[in-house]
């Protein structure tokens, strides 16, 4: 019974882990950008939503469109203005680059937010389903939906969508897409913003499930990178289901092991992963770039 | 993508011009180090306690960015997450000295350490390129960190450890460790001039700039890749046991900080790939910058570094000594010949 309580949570953050790892593996797809300011753009959602949960009482779930357009202009202006410039250059460059925004966007939150930890407690914070025993918090379950509804809302939007196949070609090859009449640096903005916005939007949802604080934002980052080179580059149900299993082992790990070990578990799985099956579980990417 | 490296000559000029002005270069550039040497050794009895502690944290940060020009310059492969071993080397000596051994087989024990660490893990890690090696050593760090946090008997967990304190007074101690950390930039500075002209560092280069190539030429990659990163790492294990002692403590969030390998990574990025003084001069000048704003903008300090490095990615994408070399080097423009 406890084995299943742990595994069914560790399936929830899953959930969770899958949503952040999308929109950084779609910056990383299309730009070749390894965004370690991921966690940061994620925490600045979540205190826009903080914000407007202190001030008008909102439901967090409810502003979620807010912080993704906040997040939204921001990651557009960030392409726009200074990665189209500079850092497509060298992966030196990005990495160090999105540091240095990293810098910067932790500054923000604690001069605007302090560093105390916070968290939002809405009506339904204590409820929870009972199931034969087991038990689910109402407000994991809502975090797990909307993210699984998020990451394939973002899976149809590149599928389908006009924009989408723009994304999609300009990853594989930005020249041939040019050829073909497409922006390229516009669709890098859209792109990012895209990335930027989801990133928000997956901020507003951990205010219900995490206390956060400026500082955590790395180990978000870390993790999205785990859950993307475990699922493949590129290979979004691969991402889904390796968000849900690093959320499961986890789990177990600090369920069962030493909830010290948790996070050198998941990096022991990412240098596994890279040796033995670089591609990720499923092997196959549908818009990753060859280059790397 | 690996960076190019800087052409070591940019103006076209004819043959014996350009070989009194090499000569004269040459001699330019050893008189500068020279008296540069002469300042360094003199200094601590000239300043303050306060500067003497700075400028010797601008050696420790020179040593480990010149250690990560070694195999993120050199060989082209960036190993984003070499604190580790600058984590190793501290808890390494932290260990042998609480348990009553010596400062130098502490040291002697983080090298070795920093040698084994590469060893196994260097062939294996290796085969990843760019991102996917950059992030797999962060991962390494992590799991290291993660190790310390949590091996109690051992490393004292969360604790940390408490180092003996040096049987110095505070004002000699601080001499000690002036010069020890000066005499180590100084080998390092040894160590990549050697490397610049030996068969390890043509190697590296040519594994940097096409690695099938040079493996279809006959090179041993991973074994050069290995011997090179061991290289970096040796170094940086030192200056971590160097760092123990000195401050007296060690817990696993302080030396196995990602903040201590993006700033030796900027201060490296901002010296230039693979040249052999840029990481020390962008060293210092990061390290003293970062200094003053410390000191006068404690709130912000963190967002104006980091807007900082944004600027210089953005206007100095190949470091600080191209640069200069750039806008016609600073000294053919103070000592060009008239006429």
């Amino acid at each position: 019974m406890l084995f299943a309580q742990i595994t069914l949570n560790g399936l929830l953050l899953g959930g969770l882990y899958a949503c952040m790892a999308m929109s950084f593996s779609l910056i990383w797809g299309v730009m070749n950008i390894i965004n370690l300011a991921h966690g940061s753009m994620m925490l600045l959602g979540a205190y826009v939503t903080y914000s407007l949960h202190v001030r008008t009482g909102i439901d967090p779930i409810l502003t979620m469109p807010v912080s993704a357009a906040v997040l939204f202009v921001l990651g557009y202006s960030l392409q726009k203005f200074v990665f189209n410039r500079a850092a497509m250059r060298s992966i030196y460059m990005t990495l160090i680059m999105t540091f240095g925004l990293d810098m910067m966007l932790i500054n923000l939150n604690l001069a605007l937010f302090t560093a105390d930890m916070r968290s939002i407690t809405t009506w339904y914070s204590g409820l929870a389903l009972d199931i034969g025993g087991l038990r689910i918090a109402y407000t994991r379950l809502l975090a797990f939906v909307i993210a699984l509804l998020m990451a394939f809302a973002l899976y149809y939007f590149l599928k389908v969508s006009r924009t989408g196949r723009a994304i999609r070609a300009t990853a594989q090859d930005p020249r041939l897409a040019r050829v073909v009449g497409i922006d390229a640096a516009r669709i890098y903005g859209v792109t990012f913003g895209l990335g930027a916005a989801m990133a928000g939007a997956t901020g507003s949802l951990i205010t219900v499930v995490y206390v956060f604080s400026p500082v955590i934002g790395d180990s978000f980052t870390l993790k999205s990178f785990v859950v993307v080179v475990l699922g493949g580059l590129g290979n979004v149900p691969g991402t889904i289901l390796a968000g849900v299993f690093l959320g499961i082992v986890e789990n177990l790990v600090s369920g069962f092991i030493d909830a010290g070990y948790r996070d050198a578990i998941s990096f022991c799985l990412l240098i596994l992963i890279l040796v033995l099956r670089p591609n990720g579980f499923l092997g196959k990417s549908s818009y990753a770039v060859s280059r790397a | 993508m690996p960076f190019r490296a800087p052409s070591s000559q940019s103006a076209p000029a004819a043959p014996d011009a350009r070989r009194s002005a090499g000569g004269r270069r040459t001699l330019l550039v050893a008189l500068t180090l020279c008296a540069a040497l002469i300042v360094l050794l003199l200094a601590p009895f000239h300043v303050s306690l306060y500067w003497q502690r700075v400028i010797s944290m601008a050696f420790m940060f020179a040593t480990l960015a010149q250690a990560i020009n070694l195999i993120a310059g050199f060989a082209g492969y960036p190993a984003f997450g070499n604190v580790v071993f600058f984590g190793l080397g501290s808890y390494a000596a932290a260990i042998v000295m609480v348990r009553g051994g010596s400062f130098a087989l502490g040291i002697g024990v983080a090298v070795l350490t920093s040698l084994v660490t590469v060893l196994l893990v260097g062939p294996v890690l290796l085969r990843l390129r760019g991102h996917y090696f950059a992030i797999a050593t962060v991962g390494l760090n992590e799991m290291v960190k993660a190790l310390a946090s949590n091996w109690g008997p051992l490393t004292g967990g969360g604790m940390g450890l408490s180092v003996p304190l040096p049987p110095w007074g505070p004002a000699e101690s601080a001499q000690v460790f002036y010069y020890l950390l000066l005499t180590t930039m100084v080998g390092s500075i040894l160590i990549a001039a050697w490397l610049k002209v030996s068969r390890l560092g043509y190697a590296c280069r040519a594994i940097r700039d096409d690695e099938v190539k040079a493996e279809a030429m006959g090179l041993r990659t991973t074994t050069v890749k290995t011997a090179v990163w061991a290289l970096s790492a040796m170094l940086t294990g030192v200056v971590g046991a160097i760092y123990a002692y000195w401050f007296s403590y060690v817990e696993p969030p302080a030396v196995f900080d990602m903040l201590i390998a993006i700033k030796f990574f900027v201060m490296f990025l901002l010296g230039g790939a693979a040249t052999v003084f840029g990481p020390i001069v962008a060293a210092f000048f990061v390290e003293f910058v970062s200094t003053v704003i410390w000191s006068n903008l404690l709130h912000y300090h963190l967002g104006v570094l980091g807007l900082g490095i944004v600027l210089i990615v953005l206007y100095m994408p190949h470091g600080f000594m191209q640069f200069v070399r750039d806008r016609g080097s600073l000294l053919a423009v103070l000592f060009k010949p008239k006429g």
